[in-house]
């Protein structure tokens, strides 16, 4: 219970459709039990079609966040393009692994459509070991709830899964952000969920 | 999951009962030597009640630590077999010695009833008269959670769900052992129809929930099926064999598959 990735709580899943993704997170913040803010959204945009979701030790979560925002800033200016979520995924895993020996306590999620128009998703444990996923990714403290299970279907699914999931865990829940990520459209949806 | 900090092997060390004797000490010197009675032995159960049947479901690998007893450990004990009219299923998963164990003892209990009072106990009072015999053992517990099956004096499907001492409900679904926490949510949304609501019923708190309706078996075992085999990829625990109980009016019925067992 005090290990650092479970005291404030959270959960994050990642899917793969044709030829779109998904990514959503819940709201809740909490420390252990009690829960300080039922806004506290989990993921990050980089590009028109890079995401990253964060879960994990709060004021870790808001560094890496802010970090990465800094690093891919600075990539954007130097190259004069946008990054590629392959290539994000290589910086956060680079990024993650400098701190080998004193980690961010967070587990993040990567996911974008690529330049050719295809899917990826990837997730990560804390020193910046890639998870190469076909189909899903999960993170958070209802990490094991989310295992159990065309766009619109996509969201349906991933939707389903999340708030089924954060209902199973105390740590998790007060709501949830959904992204949809087609090649040239994203669609963001604002799920109430259960208020307890 | 944050596999450094919090993946650890299951307990500390290869999960026997006996600790590590403790290295060799010149004669004198104090030793101190412990017994720890329980071990997690994995696996993972689910019952699941209907109108007129209850499946109870339970995968047979038995595991310590990262290996593996054997392939085949029924988590499932018909109660009272010899009475033809018995309809009472217990599943148990957690300490596989204290199982086999509580399941003798609540077949003696359930004969007992029998002998003394001349007929078949109700599954009401067998699941009460369980959770006294888990209450009994209060403060050396039997390492197991139950899962009770059978059908109610209506002839509908009855399950009851129990923690190690006893404390207990009756549920429509129950998902226990190792990987509970992958199956239960699953449960939830296919069996209570949880966040479903019916298409066009509102918006906001006007949403009606879809409601609950008694699942045929078909379905049931198909939704068992499915927790097992999504169980098995995530769970290095659950594995080996499916063992199914399903109860109705005519008896209760075994089923077996194969799962994956690596």
């Amino acid at each position: 219970m005090s290990s650092p990735f479970s005291i404030n709580g959270g959960a994050c899943v990642a899917m793969t459709g044709k030829d779109c993704v998904a990514i959503a997170c819940d709201l809740r913040l909490g420390l252990q039990a009690l829960t300080i803010s039922n806004n506290f959204p989990k993921i990050f945009s980089y590009s028109p079609s890079v995401y990253l979701g964060l879960t994990g030790l709060a004021t870790d979560v808001s560094t890496v966040a802010d970090l990465f925002r800094y690093k891919v800033n600075m990539y954007r200016l130097r190259e004069e393009r946008q990054i590629a979520p392959r290539t994000f995924a290589n910086l956060v895993s680079s990024s993650l692994y400098e701190r080998r020996f004193g980690p961010y306590f967070v587990s993040p999620v990567v996911a974008g459509i690529d330049d050719g128009g295809k899917p990826f998703i990837c997730g990560f444990d804390s020193i910046g070991c890639i998870d190469f996923a076909k189909d899903f990714i999960v993170s958070g403290t209802a990490s094991d709830q989310l295992l159990g299970l065309g766009p619109e279907d996509l969201f349906e699914t991933i939707s389903q899964a999340l708030l089924n999931a954060v209902d199973r865990d105390a740590l998790s829940g007060w709501g949830a952000h959904v992204y949809i990520i087609e090649k040239d459209k994203v669609t963001k949806r604002l799920l109430k969920g259960r208020q307890d | 999951m944050a596999a450094i900090f919090t993946g650890a092997p299951p307990n500390s060390g290869p999960g026997y009962s006996f600790t590590q004797t403790p290295a060799p000490t010149s004669a004198s010197e104090p030793r101190q030597h412990a017994f720890y009675p329980y071990t997690d032995n994995g696996g993972s159960t689910l019952g699941i009640s209907s109108s007129t049947f209850t499946i109870l479901a339970g995968d047979t690998r038995s595991t310590s630590g990262y290996n593996i007893n054997t392939r085949y450990a029924p988590k499932l004990f018909h109660i009272d077999s010899a009475d033809p009219s018995s309809r009472l299923v217990l599943s148990v998963v957690g300490f596989a010695a204290d199982g086999e164990a509580l399941a003798e003892r609540l077949d003696t209990v359930v004969k007992m009833y029998r002998y003394q009072h001349g007929k078949t106990i109700s599954v009401g009072a067998a699941a009460q008269r369980l959770s006294h015999v888990l209450y009994g053992k209060r403060f050396f517990p039997y390492y197991v959670h139950a899962i009770l099956g059978g059908l109610d004096e209506e002839g509908k499907g009855a399950l009851y769900s129990y923690d190690p001492v006893g404390s207990y409900e009756r549920e429509q679904c129950r998902a226990a052992g190792a990987a509970a926490s992958l199956i239960m949510p699953f449960l939830d949304n296919q069996v209570n129809y949880k966040n479903q609501y019916m298409a066009g019923s509102g918006v906001g708190h006007e949403l009606q929930q879809r409601d609950p309706r008694p699942l045929e078996r078909k379905e049931v075992e198909e939704l068992v099926r499915d927790a097992f085999t999504s169980a098995v990829e995530r769970h290095i625990e659950v594995g080996d064999g499916l063992q199914m109980m399903v109860i109705t009016k005519e008896g209760v019925e075994e089923v077996y598959r194969e799962l994956k067992k690596d």
